[in-house]
């Protein structure tokens, strides 16, 4: 069975606020003694701490358990702002107001560039919820108000060099991109022209890996024509769409390096960064595969109107295989707008993550503060966002589903996951520290955890039974 | 004005030991006063006698920083009010050797600072979040009336500009930053009840988690020293600690009560009653108008040599008569030949939980003498009769000590709602011992709120209604001090929170109060206009936030805090006879 997760949250916060439902009032007597002298000291954060460590339960032994003690005595307090600030933001009554304290009261507490992994999760979601409250401040909640957040600019190098770190001393990126590559390749074995319309190419690093295993396949016929179109962002932001074109020059630069035959295109999304699919160039006899990364490393400031429609324009076109690496979100009954669900379950998330990084890169280096900076909050940025939707647009519960559950109801069958693919997936994980797991749910899906916790997924589908050759499309 | 040219000097010198020190700074502010624009009140005046007698009280003059300072400050309340605190603020964080002897100007600037520094730090406008200063500003807006107090630049702007304007033109100043309110029911700015109210009703669910949880985010947001917000969760999170431990088994031993006025020093918790009438209405409104009242009955009397009886149940500690002796010597034919004051003193209980909040003074606390002497410097022939454990229920003509021929006039403020009103019904029955005793008239003053006890509501709705009435209390207190801290301040809260956790607190309605009082064979009786005029007038030196209403149906005078009932002034007579057994 799964193992006891042991993250910051896990351990001691969520545990603990969830299967204590005895109702004693002696649950309450540590608390009293702290509240009662309240007064009697100075009002500083380092106030409670002590008080907490000398509360009359307390172990009347060594310094260790002592500071054990006053470090799950911090997450509570962490914890319990956090789900405070939540209820404000989200509950049944909400209050900007309280929120804006408690945030505030956050703030004092903890800060995204020290303390403990638990510190600084809290630090980031503090960050995600105040942006929240602002935007709503700013546009009065309209749902499809673009977070161009200043945070979220970050300067080349630091991205690269978070980049760099999160590839090479996690699986996170490499499992992704692996997996779907994987998967790809199997699909297009016998194809002589490949299409490949990848909904979030960043800098394309994926493709080369993908080229690579195409011009050095043993036993096959010379690599297939390979073409790969970049969906880009609407005119309104420019730099995007300069990213993208410097991702296709690379490309087809690395591309002619090793021989592959390649070409390189951009669809442009609408302004409303909905997807057409008639603004693709679509050639009869290529094979059709849809690629769609929604996790690590790539950036997560896309609505999920926008996946929505990329998914469902994708879907018309009969693509031989759509890849799809997403978050793991565990999604409780959303219809009565219980955020709870989601936001533990966000929390036990992040904290996994922050853990797992921490096992495998020491916080000391710098560039692990730029991979959460860079990476992980606006990811906890987004998280909130999505917790909030469905309150704030009431586009019901379908909203908060796995992309890959919204796939299947559209029609898309499960497409087999190899058992050459699933071994390549453990054998790379395998490689990092021994908290990472892979896990075979279904048949068509690979799932990243740490620990007990499922993190990310790829998942894969097709159109009809994938034995069926050559689809071809027709539009254009 | 007669008023005008009494001399206060000749008072001090009654009392004080003369001292050039302590004359020079009296000097200074009441040359300001004969000199100010402002037409002044009796009121104004009076409360510049209360404030000059505190230094009676206290030890030799340079060893007390607070008295040394307070009386600088008192004295240029009507004439410089933003400055006045500043300085008060300034003084009680300098250290006690400055006597504080400058003019306003050169002081205003530095005082700031010090205060500054030590009261803000939980003005939610201090740890500001950089990345959006508009919308910082927008909050800050919505917020203003929690936090106007606490912002520190334009509380230094304010203090400058009105050093330069005239009376006339502070009040439209003051005027125009007070009001950005949210007069009528919302509850913007208030979000301490949100965390509250939610625990008092997870306790009655037994929802041990949730009550944990709202303990704990309580507990961080909590502080004595903050904002109004701030300070309500620190009463609110003991008063539930306390509902909580005293349900159960475990009690906690650390228990550090709030400072109240049993806790406090006589002359220190005299001058917080004199500061708090000058900066807040909550008493002073009631006090008004009971005195106008009185006067206005004796001037319905047409035979002048009827001695007075004031029968006191109330919360002033005095500090309401000085002011009534001294209208009474401007009246023409002189004041009554004897005028007998008889206080109703609260019945100790030992146990500080069922104590009306503001009831209880501090041992040692001798009004009396104090009041005498007063009387005596103004040739009034007052009598004080002190009765101490007399229970309200056993009140009746010969405990009292009524004399026939005298003009008998009940004075109740804020002392009736801790009688029970249900089974058994003693409020009734105290309004009926009181028809029998035949006073001339009855001035009840009570709070206007809705009954927290248990046959009213469960714990949770009695617990929202005083964490309602503890959040008016602390948030126009707040405005009263500006949004500064002071140990006045924070003696007059701690003495409201007493309400928070007191069972025993029980408030009703004015409907209800009217309605008992007619039943108890009492007549509406119209406050006169000369009363009303007094207090509509009165008004004018607080904050903008506060309001008079005079009510249609009862004749009632309310006090309203931000659209929100505070309490009422009812005036009555005797009329037919009870129709209740």
């Amino acid at each position: 069975m799964a193992m006891a997760v042991d993250n910051a949250f896990n351990g001691v916060a969520v545990s603990d606020y969830s299967t204590s439902t005895n109702n004693s009032n002696d649950d309450f007597h540590d608390l009293f003694d702290s509240i009662m002298s309240i007064d009697a000291l100075p009002y500083s954060p380092q106030v409670v701490e002590i008080d907490g460590g000398t509360n009359c339960n307390s172990p009347s032994n060594p310094a260790e358990g002592r500071e054990e003690e006053e470090e799950e005595f911090r997450s509570l307090r962490l914890y319990h702002l956090l789900m405070a600030v939540a209820d404000a933001m989200f509950g049944d009554h909400k209050s900007r107001e309280l929120a804006q304290v408690i945030l505030i009261r956050l703030n004092e507490l903890v800060s995204t560039s020290h303390g403990t992994n638990l510190e600084r999760i809290t630090a980031y979601y503090a960050q995600a919820f105040q942006d929240l409250l602002d935007c709503a401040a700013v546009s009065g909640g309209g749902p499809n108000k673009p977070h161009h957040l200043h945070r979220d600019d970050h300067s080349p190098t630091d991205v690269l060099a978070a980049f760099q770190l999160l590839q090479e001393m996690s699986p996170y990126v490499k499992f992704g991109h692996f997996t779907a590559n994987q998967a790809i390749l199997e699909a297009v074995a016998d194809d002589r022209r490949v299409h490949i319309v990848d909904y979030n190419i960043m800098e394309g690093i994926q493709w080369a890996s993908l080229m690579q295993a195409l011009v050095s396949r043993k036993d096959s016929p010379p690599a297939p024509h390979l073409r790969i179109t970049a969906i880009s962002r609407g005119p309104s932001s420019r730099r995007w769409i300069g990213t993208v074109q410097e991702t296709g020059r690379r490309l087809v630069a690395f591309a002619a390096s090793i021989g592959q035959p390649f070409s390189f295109h951009q669809c442009k999304l609408d302004s409303d960064e909905s997807f057409r699919p008639s603004g693709l160039k679509l050639v009869r006899g290529e094979a059709l595969v849809v690629n769609c990364v929604l996790h690590l490393p790539h950036f997560s400031n896309t609505s999920p109107e926008s996946i929505a429609s990329f998914l469902a324009g994708a879907k018309t076109l009969n693509p031989r295989l759509v890849t799809l690496v997403e978050e793991e979100i565990e999604h409780g009954p959303t219809i009565d707008g219980d955020y709870k669900v989601q936001f533990l379950d966000s929390l036990e998330r992040y904290s996994a993550i922050y853990d797992s990084l921490e096992a495998g890169i020491p916080m000391k280096n710098r560039a692990r503060g730029l991979v959460e900076k860079v990476f992980l909050g606006p990811r906890i940025s987004a998280t909130l966002r999505r917790i909030e939707q469905p309150q704030r647009a009431a586009t019901a519960a379908e909203e908060n589903c796995l992309w890959g559950e919204r796939l299947e109801k559209m029609g898309l069958k499960a497409a087999a996951i190899s058992f050459a693919n699933h071994c390549q997936a453990r054998l790379l994980v395998d490689l990092f520290n021994d908290g990472y797991r892979v896990e075979e749910l279904g048949s068509n899906k690979l799932v990243l955890g740490w620990k007990s916790k499922r993190l990310l997924s790829v998942s894969i589908w097709a159109s009809s039974s994938l034995s069926s050759s050559s689809s071809s499309s027709d539009s254009e | 004005m007669s008023l005008h040219h009494k001399p206060s000097n000749p008072l001090n010198s009654i009392f004080l030991p003369p001292s050039p020190y302590q004359k020079d700074i009296f000097s200074f502010p009441l040359c300001l006063k004969y000199f100010s624009p402002s037409k002044m009140t009796i009121e104004d005046h009076i409360l510049d006698w209360l404030a000059d007698s505190v230094p009676f009280f206290s030890s030799p003059f340079p060893d007390d920083s607070y008295n040394s300072s307070s009386i600088n400050c008192y004295q240029w309340w009507d004439e410089n009010q933003d400055i006045g605190q500043d300085l008060i603020n300034g003084c009680l964080s300098s250290s006690p050797t400055t006597v504080s002897t400058k003019p306003p100007n050169t002081s205003t600037s530095h005082h700031l600072t010090p205060s500054d520094l030590t009261k803000k730090r939980k003005a939610p406008d201090d740890t500001v979040h950089k990345p959006s200063q508009t919308q910082q500003n927008q909050r800050k807006n919505q917020n203003n009336q929690s936090r106007n107090g606490a912002d520190k630049s334009s509380g230094a702007v304010a203090g400058v500009t009105v050093m330069k304007k005239s009376v006339g033109n502070k009040r439209n100043s003051s005027k125009a930053t007070g009001n950005n309110n949210n007069n009528g029911n919302n509850k913007e700015g208030r979000w301490a009840e949100q965390l509250l109210n939610p625990c008092a009703n997870a306790i009655i669910k037994g929802d041990a988690t949730r009550v944990h949880h709202l303990l704990c985010v309580l507990q961080e947001l909590a502080s004595p020293t903050g904002d109004a917000n701030h300070r309500l969760a620190a009463y609110g999170l003991r008063a539930l600690a306390h509902y909580l431990s005293s349900n159960s088994s475990c009690s906690s031993s650390s228990t550090l009560a709030p400072v109240t006025f049993a806790s406090t020093d006589p002359r220190f918790f005299q001058r917080s009653l004199i500061k708090f009438h000058e900066v807040s209405p909550w008493f002073a409104f009631p006090n008004n108008i009971a005195n106008s009242s009185i006067l206005h009955i004796l001037s319905e009397e047409p035979n002048r040599s009827r001695n007075l009886h004031i029968l006191d149940i109330g919360v002033s500690h005095g500090v309401q008569w000085p002011t009534l002796l001294e209208a009474l010597t401007r009246r023409s034919g002189g004041p009554p030949p004897l005028i007998r004051l008889t206080v109703i003193a609260p019945t100790v209980e030992h146990d500080q939980n069922a104590e009306t909040p503001f009831s209880i003074g501090p041992p040692g606390d001798n009004i009396s003498s104090r009041l005498l002497s007063f009387a005596k410097s103004l040739n009034i022939n007052l009598q004080i009769n002190r009765l101490d454990s007399l229970s309200l229920l056993s009140l009746n003509a010969q405990v009292i000590g009524k004399f026939p021929d005298e003009i008998l006039i009940v004075c109740a403020q804020f002392r009736l709602h801790q009688l029970k009103h249900y089974a058994p019904d003693e409020r009734f029955e105290f309004l009926q011992n009181l028809r029998k005793i035949e006073p001339k008239a009855v001035i009840l003053s009570e709070n206007n709120m809705a009954c927290s006890c248990t046959n009213c509501g469960n714990f949770d709705t009695g617990f929202t209604r005083k964490v309602e009435y503890l959040w008016r209390f602390l948030d126009s207190t707040s405005s009263a001090f500006k949004g500064r801290e002071s140990e006045e301040r924070k003696l007059m809260e701690g003495e409201a929170a007493k309400a928070l956790r007191n069972e025993g607190e029980m408030n009703e309605e004015m409907e209800k109060w009217c309605e008992r009082m007619r039943n108890a064979g009492f007549a509406r009786k119209l406050f006169g206009e000369d009363t009303i005029d007094t207090a509509r007038a009165s008004m004018r030196r607080y904050d903008n936030n506060w309001e008079m209403r005079v009510e249609e149906k009862d004749g009632c005078v309310g006090l309203w805090w931000k659209g929100q009932p505070v309490s009422f002034c009812s005036f009555w007579k005797l009329g037919m006879k009870s129709n209740g057994g």
